[in-house]
């Protein structure tokens, strides 16, 4: 067996059989999808989110739209996907399903109400249903009902309030699921243990605004000719979304344990979200992009890499990069070096010589003859983009060097 | 041909280019194609760009990126080969060319009129490139085809699945868009037909007339039936493929030669449903002079390939042969040109059966231009010109195979184009 390590963890007193679970999204739509994905060994779920359904919803057409760079398809994700459309009662009926047929497996109810009234009856419901805990959606950046969703997350006195409100009708363990389209998480995040939450969830999705189409300049998703500001996510969005996890994760009066997402497609991004204080973690972009067969190779990483720290548990390792995460008024800018070749290697494309003439210290010069740069290391600001654009990788023929004592490197001026 | 790239794979092909400081395939192209900047521009989606770039230097660099040997010429110093390969340039140039037309984009456009004309005298590569160099500084250009279409080798000897009908058409129409005049079925007669252009108020005359006529050996017995060179195997295949697909079938054919004629002719027999065909040729597969791709495109297509073999002469029966008398021979030294010579093994004569020889050892320009007085030849019937391209009568220029005998078709563009600025600087002159 691959999975040599048990990748089991708890969070809020609930016990995951491993910390990946699907997020709440079309990948999360219905209790045979879900089954599935528990098949395929996620460890939880975070439901497609719940509403009453006095207000109908309707999926705008099309929904999503994807984002490629280069030949790289699906690097980000636009959609403008409301919560669910399905009648409440099926999706309560879905829940009992999961519950009853994969009993270790956890499913966490994502809500969302329209009115202080709606939040505790959604809650009450969902918790009768055998849900294991709550996920209330301050988030969501797109809702076509006004008031709703991420204007909830933006409006830190309604995180309390409707905190406070499920958290007094329920028993099982509340997460408040946090916009990263403010200004600090860390604030509505207050607000959310203010109201009582037991936990955080992180990052929903990012308001973007893929492209515009060269024909017609509508933006895309093209909704009937109108594009409109969204939610982005998939690999793109992963730096902002480790940011706001360790944010939270860091901050003093917070001590909350948080789901993180944002983003992750490898066991190393996830492991990466582990580092910086996630407990559990949720997909839904890789889900759309591979389907959910890449929770296996999660797994297996997970296992690998903690066969090779000698970990025993992921709760030996969560948070374990937050001591080296600083703010750079923390930095030793005595610690000064150069970018260094090893130039047996270099194949002589040149871009090295490019990037530092247009982009650096001017440091390389170009031997046209031999076709290779030449450094002058006095000059070298080791901004290191030299590294960056060098193709020659495995292992990087450019690598950063510290040379102790070295002055700090300012170019002269030009007259 | 096979089908190319479409936009995605050639991005995804593209992203492969290092983007190289002075990149070396931009050095490499004997027709100042300039890769570096167009895979560059394709890359940056600026595909417009890519294409204007492309075919600023070069009329036919569709075909050019179907049929050059871009291993040895631009591909040759690519850096991404201290990684894995070189990248497709002839795969990317194509998939550029064929997104213009789809897109209809005209990346040349003919200047205002400067009242001028220049006659050209042949269509191949270096007459369309000429033209098309000409047309774009404001001359009016009549290319001249004693053919019934234009295209020269390319239309006329190229098997269809080296070079489509349907592919080369679209390419040529880009220089009827710049208004060039194509007068076909028109032969240009000697000294006397020359003068005559001249005398009609063409500024200056363009010889590309290629080299139409096949080398032979020369050896015992070829007079005998089913004996033919490549030029005339290969023009009839095209202008009559079931007549000779009736000669080729279920038949032997041997092949006599290692360069890429030799490989059309083997490829064109093969489908044409001959039952072996051999490729007979005295050194080895190394000193093959074709394109490396296509030698083994061909290889696995089932030709076989008879390497070490001399061919002495033919053996017939009532007037049509049945054999080739050969002999092995085995490698020496370098010889001048640095390919290692093939020596004669005494006492290893044999036959080798076949109904069917072509001999595809090169082509040379022909009796044709002999027939024009004043004009200056060699022993092989080369034009002799100057650098620019001039030949010894006063406005005639020469280019392509006719001066090169028969040469890569980046060459031709590359005299093509070369002779086209010199006609513009001698007629333009001092203006």
């Amino acid at each position: 067996m691959p999975v040599t390590k048990d990748l089991s963890v708890e969070m809020c007193g609930v016990r995951f059989p491993n910390p990946i679970c699907l997020s709440s999204s079309p990948v999360s739509n219905t209790g045979e999808m879900v089954g599935r994905a528990f098949d395929a060994g996620f460890g939880g779920v975070a439901f497609k989110t719940i509403g009453k359904g006095d207000i109908k919803i309707i999926h705008p057409a099309p929904r999503m739209a994807g984002y490629d760079y280069g030949n790289k398809k699906l690097v980000g994700l636009q959609n403008v996907e409301q919560i669910s459309d399905r009648p409440l009662d099926h999706n309560l009926r879905d829940i009992r399903y999961l519950k009853k047929n994969w009993p270790e497996h956890v499913v966490i109810a994502s809500i969302m109400g329209f009115s202080n009234d709606e939040w505790r009856e959604l809650a009450i419901a969902c918790q009768d249903a055998g849900a294991d805990m709550l996920e209330l959606n301050f988030s969501c950046p797109h809702m076509t009902v006004e008031g709703s969703g991420m204007k909830v997350g933006q409006a830190f006195d309604l995180v309390e309030k409707f905190s406070a409100t499920v958290k007094a009708a329920v028993t099982i363990p509340v997460l408040a699921k946090m916009t990263p389209n403010v200004t600090d998480i860390t604030e509505p995040a207050l607000s959310a243990k203010m109201g009582g939450a037991d936990g955080l969830a992180a990052i929903n999705t990012v308001l973007g605004l893929t492209g515009v189409d060269m024909k017609n300049f509508i933006p895309s998703p093209n909704v009937g000719g109108m594009g409109a500001y969204s939610g982005y996510s998939g690999p793109a969005v992963k730096p902002i979304g480790l940011r706001c996890v360790a944010q939270m994760a860091q901050h003093p009066d917070l001590g909350l344990p948080i789901s993180g997402m944002g983003g992750i497609e490898t066991w190393i991004d996830a492991v990466e979200y582990l580092l910086v204080g996630s407990t559990t973690l949720q997909i839904t972009s890789g889900v759309i992009h591979y389907g959910y067969r890449m929770v296996e190779d999660i797994l297996e990483g997970i296992s690998y890499f903690m066969e090779d720290h000698g970990f025993d548990h992921i709760s030996d390792f969560v948070g374990k990069a937050l001591p080296n995460v600083v703010s750079t008024d923390h930095f030793d800018l005595g610690r000064q070096g150069i970018a260094q070749y090893d130039l047996d290697r270099c194949i002589g494309c040149g871009q090295c010589h490019v990037v530092c003439q247009d982009a650096g210290g001017q440091c390389l010069t170009w031997n046209s003859a031999t076709r290779r740069p030449v450094m002058d290391e006095s000059r070298c600001l080791a901004c290191m983009i030299c590294s960056f654009v060098c193709p020659v990788s495995k292992p990087p023929m450019i690598t950063y060097k510290e040379v102790p004592g070295k002055p700090e490197v300012m170019p002269p001026p030009s007259l | 041909m096979d089908l190319g790239y479409t936009y995605s794979q050639a991005v995804a092909e593209a992203s492969r280019c290092l983007l190289c400081h002075e990149p070396p395939c931009s050095a490499g192209c004997p027709a100042n194609t300039n890769p570096g900047k167009f895979i560059r521009q394709l890359r940056m989606r600026n595909l417009k760009g890519a294409i204007a770039t492309m075919y600023c230097n070069n009329i036919l660099a569709a075909s050019c990126g179907v049929l050059c040997p871009t291993c040895t010429l631009c591909a040759s110093g690519c850096t991404a080969q201290g990684l894995d390969r070189p990248i497709d340039i002839g795969g990317l140039q194509r998939f550029l060319a064929e997104h213009s037309w789809e897109i209809g984009f005209r990346p040349i456009q003919a200047a205002a009129p400067n009242g001028q004309k220049v006659a050209i005298v042949g269509s191949g590569p270096a007459g369309l490139m000429c033209a098309a160099e000409l047309a774009q500084r404001g001359f009016s250009v009549t290319l001249f085809e004693r053919l019934e279409k234009p295209g020269g080798v390319l239309r006329h000897l190229l098997p269809e699945h080296r070079l489509s009908a349907v592919f080369f058409d679209r390419e040529v129409k880009m220089l009827a868009d710049l208004g060039v005049e194509f007068k076909c079925n028109q032969t240009i007669d000697g000294r006397a037909g020359l003068d005559e252009l001249l005398a009609q108020g063409y500024g200056a005359v363009y010889l590309a007339t290629g080299a139409w006529e096949a080398v032979r050996l020369d050896l015992p017995g070829a007079d005998a039936g089913g004996i033919q060179g490549a030029m005339g195997f290969l023009a009839r295949s095209k202008r009559e493929p079931q007549v000779v697909k009736a000669e080729v079938k279920d038949k032997q054919v041997a092949v006599i030669g290692g360069g890429d004629t030799a490989m059309d002719v083997a490829v064109t027999a093969q489908r044409f449903g001959a039952r072996d065909v051999y490729v007979l040729y005295r050194r080895s597969y190394a000193q093959m002079p074709g394109n490396p791709e296509e030698k083994l495109e061909v290889m696995q297509e089932g030709i076989h390939f008879v390497m070490l073999t001399q061919p002495l002469g033919y053996t017939s029966e009532n007037g049509r042969v049945n054999g080739v008398k050969v002999l092995r021979t085995r490698l020496g030294d370098p010889d001048f040109g640095g390919r290692r010579r093939p020596e004669a093994i005494p006492g290893t004569e044999h036959v080798l059966p076949a109904d069917v020889v072509v001999e595809a050892v090169g082509l040379k320009p022909g009796k044709g231009l002999k027939g024009f007085d004043g004009l200056k030849v060699d022993a092989s019937g080369r034009v002799v010109v100057s650098e620019a391209g001039e030949t010894d009568i006063a406005n005639v220029f020469a280019g392509g195979d006719a001066v090169r005998g028969a040469a890569l078709i980046s060459h031709a563009i590359g005299d093509g184009a070369r002779a086209g600025r010199a006609i513009a600087d001698a007629l333009l002159g001092g203006e």
